[in-house]
């Protein structure tokens, strides 16, 4: 398949799902799985490449949530634009974290990011000039955008579609395009050895914050667009563990350090998810913690990278 | 001008003196021994060297510069590289990409650092193994992999920690004809071994260290002869 054929596959099927249905649900769930994406691959920048498990990166989320919102509520900043500023701030926010945080390695990196990301959310709960604390932000009326004397419907769910559509496929062709880059190949002997890899010569605190900042670029986007979408935030929504925990989970079912796995990640865990939640109405994350085992069991490579071996092996 | 010079180089791991008031030259184009027993401080001095430890006191000069302070990826970048006494490969990766990885030192595109690599692991005989992810190879072709590794960050100084232990005599004699065409290609080497028949063999001349101290250094001949060597590795009689 050539480069341009690949390229007309892709806008045929990001254009196609609003095309094909109005159903509110259908579209509800397509936007999700590509929120997911979206997350699981800004981590996967991180974790899969790098091998430095963040379990944190729900601070970039929030970060970016509430960057969107304050603009828009207080500044009347249109939220697209907010969204882009909170990827930004939350770049900004990485920085430090990722001084502090990558002195320490292994676990004990992976335990300062849990550390770093509860002090952030307890932070935002009780700075209520800023964040309105534990009641949280709501965003009544999105701006008007027309063109042509028509107006963007902003109640049917087909432009935020192709807003997070856009931004997931950024977030995979950036994962790409690392994986070609020599950045990409620092990240992956920083995975295998640190010390070695400074001893060639790869100045690994300087990779690893890049990538940080990379990852929580997108991640921050990922959080502007749920306050843009649900037009709602508060702390427990946007910056507990449980959502940090699931872009790992994402990364990890898919297939780490690649560029398809956050899809398949996310296409899994999310429908698995909602199938659990309607068959076992009690008890439905024993299931799904049971499904996490068994991936991470059989399936250590992630969905992807088990595919992949299988057809490399095929007779 | 010698190519290294260590003055008064002491560390101190809480209250253990690892190293003490060491003072020592490497000039270009020699092989220079580092011997002692076990625990006398020879790989806390290469990691002194290569920055992976910060010195409690001393100074450390490659061609007159200081390198005391910068980061071990500066030091590679400034000319000094090294093995790992136990071997560091990147195991999941393929022989070549780990040595394209090193070669990235000074030469940032990727076909070019992949052409260095290719000579690199020639020079050092892993050419059939370039596919082969590095976790595969037997632990004589992981230190020939790792020596591969520090030369293609294009060194001055090549830093070897025991790179002949646990290989088998035809090996070692392999890795002996190995290190002296380092050297004969214009790099000097610190070469810290147990396997005193190579060291001997190979060293333009010894350094040998005790407790942190240096008791000896001079050729080869020299210091298996003297008394506090010998004391040093056999003790000293007590009737």
């Amino acid at each position: 398949m050539t480069r341009g054929s690949a390229g007309a596959a892709v806008l045929v099927l990001v254009l196609a799902p609003p095309l094909l249905t109005s159903n509110p649900f259908l579209l509800h769930l397509t936007i999700t799985v590509l929120l997911w994406t979206l997350l699981g691959a800004a981590w996967n920048l991180l974790g899969g490449f790098a091998g430095q498990v963040s379990f944190g990166h729900s601070t970039f989320f929030g970060v970016g949530a509430y960057t969107t919102m304050i603009l828009y509520l207080k500044g009347g900043l249109a939220p697209w634009y907010g969204m882009v500023l909170g990827g930004m701030v939350a770049v900004l926010v990485s920085l430090p974290i990722g001084l502090i945080c990558f002195r320490l390695r292994g676990p004990y990196f992976s335990l300062s990011t849990l550390a770093v990301a509860e002090i952030v959310r307890l932070v935002a709960l009780n700075w209520e000039g800023l964040t309105n604390g534990p009641v949280g932000l709501l965003i009544t009326t999105l701006p008007r955008v027309g063109w042509g004397g028509r107006t963007l419907d902003w109640e049917s769910k087909a432009p935020f579609y192709y807003m997070i559509a856009v931004l997931a496929l950024a977030s995979m062709l950036a994962t790409y395009r690392l994986s070609r880059a020599r950045l990409g190949a620092y990240l992956l002997a920083i995975r295998e050895d640190e010390d070695a890899a400074e001893s060639v010569g790869i100045d690994t605190v300087r990779a690893k914050v890049l990538t940080l900042a990379l990852s929580a670029f997108f991640t921050g986007l990922g959080g502007g667009f749920y306050g843009l979408y649900f037009r709602y935030v508060d702390p427990d929504a946007v910056f507990p563990i449980a959502l940090s925990v699931e872009m790992v989970f994402i990364a990890v079912v898919g297939g780490l350090a690649t560029v398809i796995g956050p899809v398949i990640g996310a296409v899994f865990l999310t429908t698995i998810g909602e199938m659990f939640r309607e068959r076992f109405l009690v008890g439905h994350l024993i299931f799904y913690g049971l499904f996490m085992m068994l991936v991470i069991r059989y399936l250590p490579e992630g969905i992807w990278g088990g595919a992949r071996r299988a057809w490399a092996k095929r007779p | 001008m010698p190519l290294l010079t260590v003055t008064d180089l002491t560390k101190d791991f809480g209250g253990l003196r690892a190293v003490s008031h060491l003072s020592f030259d490497a000039e270009p184009g020699e092989i220079l021994g580092l011997i002692g027993p076990n625990g006398a401080g020879k790989t806390t001095v290469f990691n002194l060297v290569t920055g992976f430890l910060r010195p409690t006191a001393g100074r450390i000069l490659l061609a007159g510069r200081s390198v005391v302070g910068l980061r071990p990826h500066a030091i590679t970048r400034r000319g000094i590289a090294r093995t790992f006494q136990v071997v560091k490969p990147f195991p999941k990766l393929s022989v070549r990409e780990n040595v394209t990885l090193a070669a990235f030192c000074h030469e940032a595109a990727r076909r070019r650092a992949e052409t260095l690599a290719a000579q690199v692991l020639e020079r050092v005989g892993l050419q059939d193994k370039l596919d082969s992810r590095a976790a595969d190879l037997t632990l004589g072709e992981q230190k020939r992999l790792e020596i591969a590794r520090a030369l293609a960050t294009d060194p001055r100084l090549l830093l070897l920690d025991e790179p002949m232990g646990g290989l088998n005599p035809r090996e070692v004699n392999a890795a002996c004809v190995l290190v002296e065409q380092i050297r004969a290609d214009g790099v000097s080497v610190i070469l810290v071994e147990h396997v005193m028949k190579a060291i001997m063999r190979i060293s333009n001349r010894i350094v040998v260290i005790h407790h942190g101290e240096k008791i000896a250094d001079g050729p080869p001949g020299r210091v298996v002869n003297d008394p506090g060597v010998i004391a040093a590795y056999l003790g000293t009689r007590v009737v």
